[in-house]
């Protein structure tokens, strides 16, 4: 044990001397969880910014089994200090252990009931450990977990406005877009959570899994809640079991949705009263009465596409709300979330709708505009290596060309063309 | 052999000239057999490819009103190895020819290819004497160098100059301007461009245009870009202050804008946006079309449950 912390210290100097090292440690591994108890104090001879691989093994062969509480919170002081010292590079040649490190970090941050005390190492360790901002680690779902836990959602906001393009498991992917759903609700990001929770529900899937199962229905509310309206029918790049079988397994929200499309308050609400403890199971009670509030909205929108002027005792009526004066908030908190563009005349109860103000013709329009088409650029370069990709998947190939033995040579037509415009 | 012209004579050259001359060159040259393309033949026989720079011939014709003189056009002449002159009887009957459609041109001297001006280029210009007293001689350099930026074309003359205390006619370099008439500018541009004949279809001829504003585009960048750069240089001090060059400059950037008004502004932000707008939804259709096949190929290859039986029996 002592011959293996000397020669940690010794060579983990240059990369090549880290190599070395790692082959000696990969085998000296199952000495080292064998000797787990007696490994403690060795670890105080280390320096995790220097020796970070030796110190990793060392630390993860400690960890392995069960903890108790007391030691669970000296473990948690000396694995958060390992993370904001330790070399990226030396980690990432074991990203399994550092993974497994991690997750039992997360575990005695939970023993401990302290989840915020996780929330600022495990940031670093996504960071030490993602080889781009693009790539998406098995941390990125335990991080979003701790934050969802210890309600600081706007750190986990800096981590999901950063776009994804590799992933490491399918299992992460789903996790990290569901939790990163549920923190934009709480954030009342609905777009964003429209869009990470959409992800989930239409990614590839060979068999219907609990979390895609549990992001449907919370797709379903927040779509009414966004958007006011939920499309019946996935998109057709949803996996063919997905576009199956979703549907029946969340039947109370589909029916949930077909009622608010009916557009009476009244009745939705009578129905949310009937379903209430189904709702209440899932957690999702506080985000259904958010869509019967997000209703009134959807019919004072309703309202701006047929009249020009309006008077408030109008809209109280149309709407079914109970006084003009709830109207005029109605109205007034729509304006300035910037649902709508109209004026209030006090002096006689009225509302004018307006236009949308945007003249496009100012400079930071055209910022914003070029800023959306660069990305559109790097994503369409994106897409295209990853279709020649596609192209080139023997799986593919072997069922695109099984479909054309059945036809003449005449009727030759290859893979399809692009638009020519 | 070359020093700057003292005769005062203001010459211009129309671009029919230099289009025709490279032309017959290129022709010239291609119709020859081209030689082996490998190097190491040509050193191992030891003779060096003399073919492939042939030098044309040929005669320029134009006005000479007072000190101006114009070269319009230019035809083509064969070149007799054995005396060392042009073809004298086939130029007159040339001339001829030309004088009854173009009555006013005279022949004003001849051209060739070639990167100077050599000793027996002067038997053939004293040969053309006695039809012009002073006749031109219009050098054409057909070797492409990208790093120069003007023409390749050279005017020389020929003047009696006293060298060892024996007179003699040297050439000399003269100064010339570029005259265009504007049939000639579009036809020009059009062999400059490479258009396809027919016209194509809309995104060929709209890629053509794009490509010809981009280029305009970047050489006026990069020109601006030498203008900066010697500003800066004069600002630290390391080329000399020169004012007449500061005058030019600050009177160029006096030219702009040309218009500052806010209606201006506020139209051309307008305009602007719309374009960008159209760009944008024009990357967005192009995008989804890729993200479309990209989804078909996927549910093809690793969908369990795919549609079979893809297309109908082609009738």
């Amino acid at each position: 044990m002592e011959g293996l912390v000397t020669q940690i210290q010794g060579l983990s100097g240059t990369a090549s001397d880290v190599l070395s090292l790692q082959n000696l440690l990969k085998q000296a591994d199952d000495s080292l969880h064998a000797e787990s108890t007696r490994l403690p104090p060795f670890l105080d001879q280390l320096d995790p910014s220097k020796h970070s691989l030796g110190y990793l093994y060392f630390l993860e062969a400690c960890t392995a089994g069960p903890v108790t509480r007391e030691q669970a919170s000296s473990f948690v002081l000396t694995i958060a200090r390992f993370i904001s010292s330790c070399v990226a590079e030396q980690i990432r040649l074991a990203p399994d252990k550092f993974i497994s490190v991690c997750k039992r970090f997360k575990d005695q941050v939970l023993l401990l009931e302290e989840p915020l005390r996780g929330v600022a190492p495990m940031l670093t360790a996504i960071r030490k450990l993602q080889l781009s901002s693009e790539h998406l680690t098995a941390l990125h779902p335990e991080f979003l977990l701790l934050c969802l836990l210890s309600k600081c959602y706007k750190t986990a906001l800096s981590i999901l406005e950063e776009d994804i393009f590799e992933v490491d498991q399918p299992r992460d992917l789903f996790l990290y877009c569901y939790y990163g759903g549920m923190i934009s609700i709480g954030q009342k990001q609905f777009r964003k959570a429209l869009e990470l929770l959409h992800n989930v529900v239409t990614a590839p899937m060979s068999t219907v899994n609990a979390i895609a199962v549990e992001a449907f229905k919370k797709y379903i509310l927040v779509s009414l809640i966004h958007h006011g309206q939920f499309p019946t029918n996935l998109p057709k790049y949803a996996s063919s079991g997905a576009q199956r079988n979703l549907k029946t397994l969340c039947q109370p929200y589909v029916e949930l949705a077909s009622s608010y499309s009916n557009g009476k308050i009244a009745d939705l609400e009578m129905y949310v009263e009937a379903n209430k403890d189904k709702f209440e199971s899932d957690n999702n009670l506080g985000l259904v009465k958010q869509a019967v509030s997000s209703m009134y909205k959807r019919n004072i929108q309703r309202l701006t596409q047929t009249y020009l002027t309006l008077s408030l005792q109008d809209i109280a009526n149309r709407v079914q709300l109970n006084s003009p004066k709830e109207a005029e908030m109605h109205v007034l908190q729509m304006i300035k979330d910037g649902e709508i563009y109209a004026t209030i005349n006090q002096k006689d109860g009225m509302v004018r709708f307006l236009e949308d103000p945007e003249q496009y013709k100012t400079c930071e329009m055209i910022e914003r505009i070029d800023s959306s088409i660069q990305r559109l650029m790097t994503v369409s370069k994106k897409l295209n290596v990853m279709d020649e990709l596609m192209s080139c998947d023997p799986l593919y190939l072997a069922k695109a060309g099984r479909e054309r033995q059945r036809f003449d040579f005449d009727d030759f037509d290859n893979v399809p063309q692009r638009y020519n415009i | 052999m070359a020093s700057s012209s003292s005769s005062g004579l203001t010459f211009k050259l129309h671009p029919l000239v230099i289009v025709n001359i490279s032309d017959h060159y290129t022709r010239v040259k291609s119709q020859m057999n081209p030689p082996p393309l490998t190097s190491t033949s040509a050193t191992v026989n030891g003779v060096e490819p003399l073919q492939q720079a042939p030098r044309v011939y040929g005669c320029v014709i134009g006005v000479q009103r007072g000190r101006t003189v114009e070269i319009f056009n230019s035809f083509e002449l064969l070149y007799d190895p054995s005396t060392h002159s042009l073809d004298r009887p086939f130029l007159e009957k040339k001339q001829e020819l030309y004088k009854k459609v173009f009555p006013h041109f005279y022949i004003l001297g001849w051209y060739s290819t070639g990167s100077d001006a050599q000793e027996s280029d002067m038997h053939i210009h004293k040969a053309l004497m006695d039809i012009n007293e002073s006749p031109l001689y219009v050098l054409l350099n057909p070797t492409i160098n990208p790093a120069q930026k003007d023409l390749p074309v050279t005017i020389y003359e020929s003047e009696l100059h006293v060298i060892d205390g024996i007179p003699q006619l040297i050439f000399v370099r003269s100064s010339y301007t570029i005259e265009t008439v504007e049939a000639e500018r579009i036809s020009v541009d059009h062999v400059a461009h490479l258009k396809p004949s027919d016209g194509g279809s809309a995104a060929t001829q709209l890629a053509a245009h794009l490509t010809g504003i981009h280029s305009a585009i970047k050489m006026l960048n990069s020109r601006i870009r030498v203008l900066h750069h010697y500003l800066v240089g004069m600002q630290k001090g390391d080329v000399p202050c020169e004012n007449s060059l500061l005058r030019q400059v600050s009177s160029l950037l006096r030219r702009l804008p040309a218009i500052e008004s806010e209606k201006f502004q506020d139209d051309f932000l307008m305009e602007y946006n719309d374009t960008l707008l159209i760009t944008y939804l024009a990357m967005f259709t192009n995008c989804s079309s890729t993200m479309n096949e990209l989804v078909d190929k996927f549910n093809t290859a690793y969908d369990r449950h795919s549609r079979r039986g893809g297309r109908t029996a082609f009738i």
